[in-house]
């Protein structure tokens, strides 16, 4: 058999994923010990070998999910880049479809209601709530169908399963930001005018913790996707269940006179991350500590237990 | 030294890059089609045997064909071996991650040739600098010209299925699965095919071919195996495997089922696996 010589780049890469490869535990053991000795009299030394397709324990998982990084990126960026290739208007939509979105808030409750709710500016009210809500809504409706979606992809390669959820958040972020600047530049240029205060700097904050919160919320859904499937169908239900609940088009006043009520929707982490949201940019105040120190308990809470409850049920992605 | 570096070259002992104890498959599947209300209620998975025990063993530098009838389990072996498909029971080790020739999965029609080879280089794992030491090797090997920069969704069957060969073998697995792949493509391209993968191999690697034409398999591999109905039947030299496989599958479709049970037994007694999986 002719021998080629290794090219310095084919090298590395086997080089690389020896080195994540050799983070496993030894499987050797993992045979049955007639087959063990069996192969080892014919063959010899079987120090070398890794079991393969188990769920490693978190460290090594979160260190391969780390060396998948760019694939997560380029992953989420090729899916948004081509959301709209198949328009004829192509890329102009992603600044259309939020234009469009607004303009319909506007008309219907500027224009058709009338409706001020007591409010100075409702119409941006409204349309930050809306906006914003949408990221949490497409993070669980996606979640939900995570699974079912990326079969093709789990079947084909051997990657720590939650970096499809990463990916998901990665995607929904990069496709809201034309959303979100056509949100700004709307209530801004919107009479009446909200001007760019210095409060407006805490938006990427609130943005962070809402997109860690999205991401828990991905990741337990698309484990409860997975669990069950049918869930899928009753996504529109509970994605509209939550937005009443959340106050993202009627402000909670209407619940005055209903302490319960009003005290689940206060602790509704989509309903402090809107009113964050909209304390910075409308109000230009700074929110309260105990709003700031419940959104990040909700987020980095959903972000631990989706992340354990997907990670303990790694094996069930890619059973048929 | 570490292990790094002794993979790199066939030594006089070729060391064991993947090994399956007695690996057992069930399907489930929820009954599809029209059903009673009583049934919806008292759901009841069908399920069945994919996989009855299999053992085996390959080492560096085989190139190893698996030949079966439509059915008998020769993909869902592969894909337990490359560990996308948990195995209901049984132990799969290997020296390193199997790489399954399935790059169409992380492909994006909407997207061109070279990005997709971007995107698909990363799906197997490489970070961007050796993605992009990648690209030139695999433009090379799949030769599409111009249409390179064309969107995928413009490519025939046949320019999609090189450009998949081209980024699964770029990625320079040690152990490469493929599944029928080299079907589509012309001529010239399998042979191109055939001399990557004979590189591969040389580097001290496995690979692993599905196909149910015996003729692939006595063309390409130096060791065969042969699975009925999820348990291995023989394990040998991949002409005379091939050969028997032939005469099997030419009396079952004749219809002579004496014949075809004949040729089972008498597999088995000359080539016999070598593990008998208990």
């Amino acid at each position: 058999m002719t021998r080629s010589s290794p090219r310095r780049e084919s090298q590395g890469l086997r080089t690389q994923w020896r080195r994540a490869w050799s983070t496993r535990k030894s499987g050797a053991q993992l045979l049955s010990t007639p087959l063990r000795r069996d192969l080892e009299s014919r063959y010899g030394d079987l120090s070398h070998l890794r079991r393969v397709g188990s769920r490693p324990p978190l460290r090594e998982y979160f260190t391969e999910l780390w060396d998948r990084r760019h694939f997560i990126w380029a992953g989420a960026r090729g899916a948004a880049v081509t959301r709209y290739s198949n328009e004829r208007l192509g890329a102009l939509w992603y600044v259309l479809r939020p234009l469009l979105d607004a303009a319909f808030y506007g008309i219907v409750f500027g224009l058709i209601l009338q409706a001020s709710r007591g409010m100075e500016n409702f119409l941006a009210w409204i349309v930050v709530g809306i906006f914003m809500y949408r990221l949490t809504s497409r993070a669980i409706t996606g979640g939900v169908g995570l699974i079912r979606g990326s079969k093709a992809m789990l079947r084909a390669f051997a990657f720590p399963r939650a970096s499809v959820a990463v990916s998901l958040t990665v995607r929904e972020l990069m496709m809201a930001m034309p959303a979100i600047i056509v949100m700004l530049g709307g209530i801004v240029l919107v009479p009446p005018h909200e001007i760019p205060s210095v409060t407006w700097s805490l938006f990427p904050v609130i943005l962070l913790l809402h997109t860690t919160l999205n991401l828990g919320l991905s990741l337990l859904f698309g484990w409860l996707g997975a669990v069950l499937p049918d869930l899928a169908q009753a996504m529109s239900f509970v994605s509209r269940f939550l937005m009443y609940a959340s106050a993202v088009i009627f402000p909670i006043d209407r619940f005055i006179d209903h302490p319960t009520i009003m005290a689940v929707i206060e602790a509704n982490p989509i309903y402090v991350v809107l009113d964050l949201y909209r304390t910075v940019l409308i109000d230009g105040a700074v929110p309260p500590l105990a709003e700031w120190t419940m959104l990040a308990a909700w987020a980095l809470g959903a972000l631990t237990i989706g992340f354990t409850v997907f990670w303990l049920d790694e094996e069930r992605y890619t059973r048929e | 030294m570490s292990d790094f570096q002794t993979g790199w070259h066939l030594s006089s002992d070729p060391k064991v890059t993947i090994a399956a104890d007695n690996v057992r498959l069930r399907y489930r599947v929820q009954r599809s089609g029209p059903r009673s209300f009583r049934s919806i209620l008292g759901k009841r998975p069908v399920s069945g045997p994919v996989l009855r025990g299999v053992s085996l063993a390959a080492r560096e530098g085989e190139m190893v064909g698996l030949v079966g009838l439509n059915g008998s389990g020769k993909s869902s072996l592969l894909r337990v071996l490359a560990g996308l498909q948990p195995a209901t029971s049984g132990t799969v080790v290997a020296s390193a991650q199997p790489q399954l020739l399935g790059v169409s999965a992380a492909l994006v029609p909407e997207l061109s040739g070279l990005e997709n080879i971007w995107l698909g280089t990363l799906a197997m794992g490489m970070t961007p600098d050796e993605a992009y030491f990648a690209r030139e090797r695999i433009e090379l090997l799949a030769d599409l010209g111009e249409a390179i920069k064309q969107p995928m969704s413009t490519y025939s069957s046949g320019m999609a299925a090189r450009l998949r060969f081209a980024i699964s073998v770029a990625a320079d697995p040690e152990i490469l699965m493929i599944d029928e792949a080299l079907s589509t493509g012309d001529a010239s391209f399998t042979e191109r095919a055939k001399e990557a993968m004979h590189g591969l191999i040389a580097r001290a690697g496995t690979v692993f071919l599905v196909s149910h034409a015996a003729q692939t398999i006595e063309d390409m591999c130096t060791r065969a195996l042969w699975l009925d109905a999820g348990t291995l039947i023989a394990d040998g030299p991949a002409g005379e495997v091939a050969n028997m496989y032939r005469y099997y599958a030419h009396s079952i479709a004749l219809g002579k089922d004496r014949a075809a049970k004949k040729a089972l037994v008498s597999a088995t007694e000359s080539h016999p696996p070598l593990f008998s999986g208990t």
